[in-house]
């Protein structure tokens, strides 16, 4: 499964939204992260992102895709990090 | 294969924030999601802190290093986690006794063959691997087994030479250091496959130091150098002929010296790239009826070892099917 | 090895080994060889989170003798321990796992008024399930039996439908 996550969250939180996300899945651009997860793995992201949201007030979109070759990604302008495994 | 191998092919440091890995090198600064690592090779001079080490060693991760040649020099290899007594009794009564290793022995060589005649078979050329492999069953001796394995060897790489471009021949097989450019890729190329099945042994109950063809002096994780041997022709050797045909690689990522001849950093990045793809490739299984990534097809060769040490499948060295 | 009484001259087993007892006799014999495979389980990482996500609050593992590894344990009047699974298919073997943790901490832990529940949070069910005479004259037997599989030959695998999700799938049909 691909996912591609989105998020909207109250400036006390974010940063341990982006922390946490940063040990899951790829860092794309501000407030959006991609990757390829497991089943467990999804599971795992959705419980400890509500534990660290409020869920009043925050919002976490996740889209998720059966596969990276489900969709197609297009950058226009910069690609801000590039998904490359060889650094 | 959610989890990733990462190749750091440039001078840098790996550095530990919160939970996450930063690679950073003169350019970047480059964040590596821990549940995305699957292992990490280490090419360029890497400084490393103990609190990616413990990071990493939670997580199941090991490093190689190679040095600037893009020699296997070392792993970061962690805490055994996955023991078995039982297994370890196995693997050391199957070395104890002659008949029982010379067994294993020669299934890892005919395993090797019949992958290099599959490869020269590919390209349509003649050989005499059938033949020579027939010498294998009355070998008596480690030694002797080793010498059909190094017979057949040469006359495989002479037939590939058949169909390499005049610069690209192997002639003579060279190793440290290579001398020409097939010989830079072929070494570059094993000690790289070295590693992968050294983590495909760390995520089993076998230890990587029991051997069987090669003497378990051989090397530290002289199994990895058993298993890497099936593995040679369909993974290493097919990608090396495809990116010289190809023309993926050329003249111009080599760094040519007196008498030896390396990869130079495009070179490695090229060879890294097509790896890992190859790596991530997948064919359906016959007997599992899914399909199994090349990566996969190493550790199932571990299971198999497995299942022939405790009595309960004779081993069959794979062989590729397709 | 320590005994059990009541049950004497077989050894200790663990609580999975009698869930494996019913599931899989060859995964039973890899486990209890220690050749495990449950770190590669995608099942049993849903299990853990689906424990976590339920029983946060009340969650208190009972550990004992490397034997008994009950989800939790509530204290009340008498002592409750819970088994958390995903869901009922198996419950035979549920349900003589709990049987056995019951018998253990009874007979060899000298530990009265217990009850035992298996929970099935998905489902939103619960099952109670107390010791009866005619369950620990099976549960002998079992345990007589998992030993004998134990010291024999690996056994030959079984396909059966859940070999396909099962973390030693790989394993068996390689």
């Amino acid at each position: 499964m691909y996912l591609l996550i989105v998020y909207d969250v109250g400036v006390e939180r974010v940063n341990r939204v982006k922390s946490y996300l940063r040990t899951e899945l790829h860092w794309v651009q501000n407030s959006v992260f991609e990757g390829e997860v497991t089943g467990s793995q999804f599971k795992r992201i959705e419980m400890n992102l509500k534990r660290i949201i409020d869920e009043d007030r925050d919002s976490v979109v996740i889209y998720s895709f059966r596969s990276e070759s489900a969709f197609k990604r297009n950058v226009l302008g910069v690609e801000k990090s590039p998904l490359d495994v060889i650094l | 294969m959610t989890r990733k191998n990462y190749y750091l092919t440039t001078d840098g440091l790996l550095k530990r924030k919160e939970n996450t890995v930063y690679f950073l090198n003169k350019d970047s600064k480059r964040p590596i999601p821990i549940n995305k690592i699957y292992s990490i090779y280490a090419y360029g001079a890497l400084s490393i802190s103990s609190q990616v080490l413990n990071l990493l060693s939670r997580e199941g991760i090991p490093v190689h290093f190679f040095n600037r040649y893009g020699f296997y020099t070392g792993s970061f290899y962690l805490r055994e986690t996955l023991l078995s007594g039982d297994i370890i009794i196995k693997q050391a009564e199957h070395v104890l006794d002659n008949e029982r290793r010379m067994e294993l022995a020669k299934s890892f060589v005919r395993g090797a063959a019949l992958n290099m005649k599959r490869v020269l078979g590919y390209y349509g050329l003649e050989n005499g691997i059938s033949d020579t492999l027939s010498d294998l069953e009355s070998s008596g001796s480690i030694t002797e087994v080793m010498n059909v394995e190094a017979r057949i060897r040469s006359d495989y790489y002479s037939a590939i030479d058949g169909i390499l471009p005049e610069g690209f021949r192997i002639e003579r097989r060279t190793r440290r250091p290579p001398e020409n450019m097939t010989n830079a890729m072929i070494s570059f190329g094993n000690s790289l496959l070295y590693s992968t099945v050294i983590t495909e042994l760390y995520n089993t109950q076998l230890n990587p130091t029991i051997s069987y063809l090669h003497e378990p002096f051989a090397r530290r994780y002289s199994l990895a150098l058993d298993l890497s041997e099936i593995f040679k022709p369909t993974i290493i050797d097919r990608m090396i002929i495809s990116l010289i045909k190809k023309r993926a690689i050329k003249v111009e990522d080599f760094e040519h010296g007196m008498n030896q001849c390396l990869l130079n950093d495009s070179g490695k990045r090229k060879f890294l790239a097509e790896y890992d793809r190859r790596l991530g490739k997948t064919v359906k299984h016959r007997e599992l009826g899914r399909k199994v990534s090349y990566r996969r097809l190493i550790r199932l060769e571990a299971y198999k070892l497995i299942k022939h040490l405790i009595g309960q499948k004779r081993y069959e060295p794979f062989v590729m099917w397709w | 090895m320590s005994m059990i009484s009541g049950l004497e001259g077989n050894p200790a087993v663990r609580g999975l080994q009698i869930n494996y007892y019913f599931i899989c006799r060859t995964k039973l014999w890899f486990f209890s060889h220690n050749i495990q495979m449950e770190r590669e389980s995608e099942l049993v990482k849903l299990g853990r989170l689906l424990h976590e996500e339920s029983y946060s609050r009340e969650k208190k593992e009972l550990i004992i003798d490397d034997l008994i590894a009950a989800d939790f344990v509530k204290r009340k009047d008498c002592l409750e321990v819970h088994e958390v699974k995903k869901s009922n298919t198996m419950e035979e073997a549920h349900r003589f796992q709990l049987i056995y943790y019951l018998f253990y901490l009874k007979h060899v832990k000298g530990i009265e008024n217990l009850k035992g529940f298996i929970d099935y949070p998905a489902l939103k069910k619960r099952t109670e399930v107390s010791l009866n005479d005619e369950d620990v004259e099976e549960l002998k037997n079992v345990i007589k039996d998992i030993d004998g599989i134990i010291r024999g030959p690996p056994p030959a695998p079984q396909r059966k439908p859940i070999c396909r999700s099962c973390a030693y799938f790989e394993l068996c049909w390689i």
